[in-house]
């Protein structure tokens, strides 16, 4: 006879540790990685009595865990992508704030800039109208320097980001492979039953570093898990975690790169390119810097711009003008990692011509990196990611290569060894150091350098025009010294020295055929009679030549092969910044509705539902209940058959 | 799908920050008073609306060139009007003396006459604007452009003339400098002036001159041959009539003739009428006009006029001053029409200004600004669904089996 005790204590034994399995559901409900448990029962062979098969009771056969491998990785994957998303879009936005206000700013005081000289060509004398220029040219100077200031501190706190990023890679890292040790001694411990604890809390530190970085796991057969960074740098391998570092970048001592703790001159930064130390990375590369570069590139421009046409004119005091604004020129650096001596120098193609729109036409806010490998010289744009193949256009004192490229002159001290790389970047250091140089209104060069004046008493026809700079930029002071040109027939003239009244120079006379002599030229048309003057002298005071150069400058190509003018360089960088941040904040939401699906997939798996917990626990009750009434049906028979006997022998 | 207790908490958590978001953008965009705030919400109009901000920056800064501009004219155009009306009562007054009526006392009183308006001619061409820059002396705007001397007036300015931009690839000369409008002026009739020679004793007197053919004068100046300046002269050759006259220059011989009293002289393109009686050996200059300033012209009139110099001498003298005031005063009409044209271009110029500028603002207004019914209705429907989700999941989360236990 089956035993009624033993099969009654079975189903009460399992069925509290299937209340105790619900309530432990209940009370989990909320416990983030959570995966519902579920008691697997089984029911107990018959004991053979005989022909009839009456089982034996219930057994418990384990408790497993609601969980689905395939839902898990999505949502790991999708947590990486949000949280790349969520690092950038906080840079992005960020940029998107300053270059709307600050750089905002800076396009109102560049306009207010290029109008002070134009009311200053109104009245090129008036010391109001000369401060007022100085101020502008103050206001976008500090406009630039202050969008600068403003972006490199958004670098400081990238470089904040990676190091605690790092940090808690490391020691994410370390507790998954000490889980990873607990577990595997767990499920020896029991017996190959599932150590669901321990599997969820590992789940959730998985989880945690997904949103960190991109990662990929694989299953050990032991229970543990090794885990692999995008790349396949190893993070964790059984129950031995690899850590990472940070280092300096080996051109910019500045920003940190990510690094193996076990060999830090291989920079693995480049291939971080999820989570959210992936898009603190992004951010640097693809929206701090370029905005720093193409600031810097304003600042390049306008400095040489301004610079060149202030030589080309003459100040209050009666010089040629001095430079209105001074900016860094390009940040050169050998790599820390070179194993040749050569050091390199980087310098703005000046241009030789009087057109200024050439000299900086050619540069890019791109910064590139010069590689030597070989025989070979190979320039990679950073941003653009395409290389050029150098030939050197020089030589150095050293022996080193000089390249002439993109609007900058690249010396080599020695020719480097093979496998040495350099990076240059144009115009990153313009911005933070741009600055007015002039310090006084009479500094300003609002009158042409030179006029032209013919004689009252000339008795011809010939008119003469207006004389320009005719010597390579930037012009010297002696081309101001006045010279006569003076006609000995209606075909010939020479060119006197009003001071000594010397001939120095002479010509046959051809109207309209451009007369040059001590670094400028100027035109004569119509039919001058001999003894007829003309003069080029240094311009008056009250000349508003120059201001009005200035002032067109305004609209002048100078950027972009001579196509793009400053202004518009700043509108193309406002806008630039904006569709990117728009872009950013586009994909950051469907990344977060991905990212929303994927966690409800796994909650559709592996979370707790109370209705449920709430039916099954109503049931493992009433089947305790039952259980309990069958026990005491079982006390009954055996009192009835106990006191049945009594009576017999009462 | 299986639907977890966890599964509602954050799908709600997770629409109402949406919507949180939402209403607060809508809500910043109503406060504003834009349409967007930062370039990311709409690039491109950020970008149009900040080319739009600096062409209507440039518009206003070529308005302010404009009138700046329209000042400086007007100030020389004023300046000018006065000399012209200096010009015509030295003029009158020049043919007053030129009467051959007039007494000596009375010539005093014109020559008096004549010197203050010398003096008030001088202080014109000085003039100085609101800054004290002189608008007469070209790009020499802080120097004195023009000094007397006895000869008439040094200038002491230059050939500059400053132009402001008053729209794109449009610049507008604001002044004109004191060589172009008093000194470059040519003299006797344009073209050639007639001087009798001081030590003439006959009755000879200068009249109408004029230019028959521009270009036979022109091709004979080319030429050293039949170059001037000439030199009429009569009772040449020696023993000749004093009716009998020879035009000569430095080459030679360039016409003969016999003199009828009124009759004009015409060689080279050009004829010179004489009245009276020439004696022999009495000359006259025939030269190309040069430039002669409007205050060598008035400073010869005024020796004329004091140097006791009376019948054909006078009258020769004042009648070749006649000829240079009359080239000085269409001068200054030229310059006065010059000014008027550039002014015409300028009040064009802000007329086009003006509207191009509500243009602008009225584009920016429609990138920028914000359409508060379409935003106002957002805020509307945002705020209704918000709080129905709120509603609805104070509903949903009610709904537990355990409630029923």
């Amino acid at each position: 006879m089956p035993n009624i005790f033993s099969i009654t204590t079975s189903a009460l034994q399992a069925f509290q540790t299937a209340i105790a399995v619900t309530s432990n559901n209940i009370a989990n409900a909320s416990t983030p990685g959570y995966s519902e448990e579920s008691i697997n029962l089984v029911a107990n062979p018959p004991q053979s009595s005989g022909v009839l098969q009456v089982g034996d009771g219930v057994d418990i056969s384990g408790i497993s865990r609601a969980y689905s491998q395939l839902a898990v990785n999505q949502y790991n994957t999708s947590q990486s992508g949000l949280g790349q998303l969520n690092a950038l879009q906080t840079y992005t936005s960020q940029i998107d704030n300053i270059v709307g206000t600050t750089a905002g700013g800076l396009t109102t005081a560049l306009q207010s800039y290029y109008n002070a000289w134009s009311t200053l060509a109104s009245n090129p004398t008036s010391t109001a109208d000369r401060q007022a220029l100085l101020s502008q040219a103050q206001s976008v100077a500090s406009s630039i320097q202050t969008t600068n200031g403003q972006l490199q501190s958004l670098n400081t706190n990238i470089n904040n980001g990676v190091t605690s990023d790092v940090k808690q890679i490391n020691a994410l890292s370390s507790q998954i492979a000490n889980l990873n040790q607990q577990i595997v001694a767990a499920t020896g411990a029991s017996g190959g039953q599932p150590p669901n604890a321990l599997l969820d809390q590992r789940g959730s530190l998985i989880t945690s570093l997904s949103s960190l970085t991109g990662i990929t796991t694989t299953n050990n057969a032991d229970g543990s898990v090794n885990v692999f960074t995008g790349n396949g740098t190893a993070l964790v391998v059984e129950q031995q975690a690899s850590q990472l570092t940070t280092v300096a970048n080996p051109f910019n001592g500045q920003q940190l790169e990510v690094a193996t703790a076990a060999n830090p001159t291989n920079i693995i930064s480049s291939q971080l390119t999820s989570g959210d130390i992936g898009g603190l990375l992004a951010a640097r590369t693809q929206a701090v810097d370029p905005a720093i570069n193409s600031l810097g590139l304003i600042a390049t421009s306008l400095s040489q711009t301004a610079n060149s046409q202030q030589s080309l004119g003459v100040d209050l005091n009666g010089n040629l003008g001095s430079p209105l604004f001074t900016a860094a020129g390009p940040q050169a650096a050998a790599s820390g990692n070179n194993t040749g001596g050569a050091t390199v120098t980087a310098s703005l193609i000046v241009n030789n011509g009087t057109n200024n729109a050439t000299s900086t036409g050619a540069l890019t806010g791109d910064n590139y990196v010069l590689s030597y490998v070989g025989s070979a010289y190979t320039l990679t744009d950073q941003t653009t990611g395409s290389s050029q193949t150098l030939t050197p256009s020089g030589t150095t004192a050293g022996g080193g290569p000089v390249f002439n490229v993109a609007g900058v002159s690249i010396s080599l001290s020695q020719v480097p060894s093979s496998g040495d790389q350099f990076l240059i970047a144009p115009t990153a250091p313009a911005a933070s150091s741009f600055a007015v140089a002039l310090t006084g209104t009479s500094q300003i060069a609002a009158a042409g350098a030179l006029q032209s004046a013919a004689a009252d008493t000339n008795s011809g026809t010939g008119t003469i025009g207006s004389p320009a700079i005719s010597t390579p930029y930037p012009p010297a002071a002696s081309v101001l010294t006045p010279y006569n040109i003076v006609f000995t027939s209606p075909t010939a003239y020479n060119i006197v020295n009003p001071a000594t009244n010397a001939t120095v120079s002479g010509g046959t006379y051809t109207s309209g055929t451009p007369i040059s002599y001590n670094g400028w030229s100027v035109t004569i048309s119509g039919a001058p009679a001999a003894t007829d003057t003309f003069s080029v002298t240094a311009g008056s005071s009250g000349n508003n030549e120059n201001a009005l150069a200035n002032a067109s400058q305004k609209s002048l190509g100078v950027l972009q092969g001579g196509t793009t003018s400053l202004s518009s360089a700043v509108n193309a960088l406002i806008t630039g910044i904006g569709s990117q941040a728009s872009q950013v904040n586009t994909a950051q939401t469907a990344q977060s509705a991905i990212n929303t699906q994927a966690q409800q997939s796994v909650q559709s798996v592996s979370g707790v539902n109370l209705d449920t917990e709430a039916a099954n626990l109503l049931q493992y009750q009433q089947a305790y209940q039952a259980a309990a009434q069958a026990l005491t049906i079982g006390n009954q028979l055996f009192t009835t058959l106990i006191d049945s006997v009594n009576g017999t022998y009462s | 799908m299986r639907i977890t207790s966890s599964m509602e908490q954050t799908l709600f958590l997770a629409e109402i920050g949406t919507l949180q978001s939402n209403q607060a953008q809508t809500q910043n965009d109503l406060s504003t008073g834009l349409a967007f705030t930062e370039p990311s919400q709409n690039p491109a109009a950020a970008g149009e609306v900040a080319q739009y901000n600096e062409a209507l920056s440039q518009s206003l800064q070529y308005t302010a060139n404009a009138n700046s501009a329209q000042t400086s004219l007007n100030t020389e155009s004023n300046a000018l009007t006065q000399v012209q009306s200096q010009l015509q009562s030295l003029y009158s007054l020049t043919v007053q003396a030129n009467s051959g009526t007039v007494s000596s006392a009375n010539l005093q009183a014109i020559a008096t006459q004549a010197q203050q308006i010398q003096s008030s001619l001088l202080a014109l061409a000085n003039t100085q604007d609101g800054s004290g820059n002189y608008i007469f002396s070209g790009y020499a705007t802080q120097t004195q452009p023009f000094t007397a001397t006895a000869t008439g007036a040094a200038y002491n300015g230059d050939q500059g003339q400053q132009q402001v931009q008053i729209a794109a690839g449009q610049t507008v000369a604001t002044g004109d400098n004191g060589s172009a409008v008093f000194n470059q002026i040519r003299s006797g009739n344009g073209t050639f002036a007639v001087t009798a020679a001081s030590g003439n004793t006959g009755s000879g007197l200068i009249g109408t001159s004029s230019v028959t053919s521009a270009s036979t004068f022109a091709t004979a100046q080319a030429s050293a041959a039949t170059a001037g300046p000439y030199t009429i002269t009569f009772g040449a050759p020696a023993g000749a009539p004093a009716s009998s006259y020879t035009v000569t220059n430095a080459a030679g011989t360039v016409a003969s003739g016999t003199y009828t009293s009124g009759q004009a002289i015409a060689f080279n393109g050009i004829q010179v009428s004489l009245s009276g009686t020439p004696a022999v050996g009495d000359s006259f200059a025939v030269a190309p006009s040069t430039n002669q300033s409007l205050f060598t012209t008035v400073q010869n009139l005024v020796n004329a006029l004091t140097s006791g110099a009376s019948g054909p001498q006078l009258s020769n003298a004042l009648s070749g001053s006649l000829a240079n005031l009359q080239q000085g005063l269409s001068q200054v009409s030229t310059f006065q029409s010059s000014i008027g044209g550039r002014l015409n271009t300028i009040t064009t110029q802000l007329s086009v200004a003006t509207s191009q500028q509500t243009q602008l603002q009225k584009s920016i207004g429609s990138l920028q600004g914000l359409d508060y019914a379409s935003a106002i209705t957002t805020l509307d429907s945002e705020n209704t669904t918000l709080s129905a989700a709120l509603q609805s999941y104070a509903q949903v989360q009610g709904l537990t089996l355990f409630k029923y236990l």
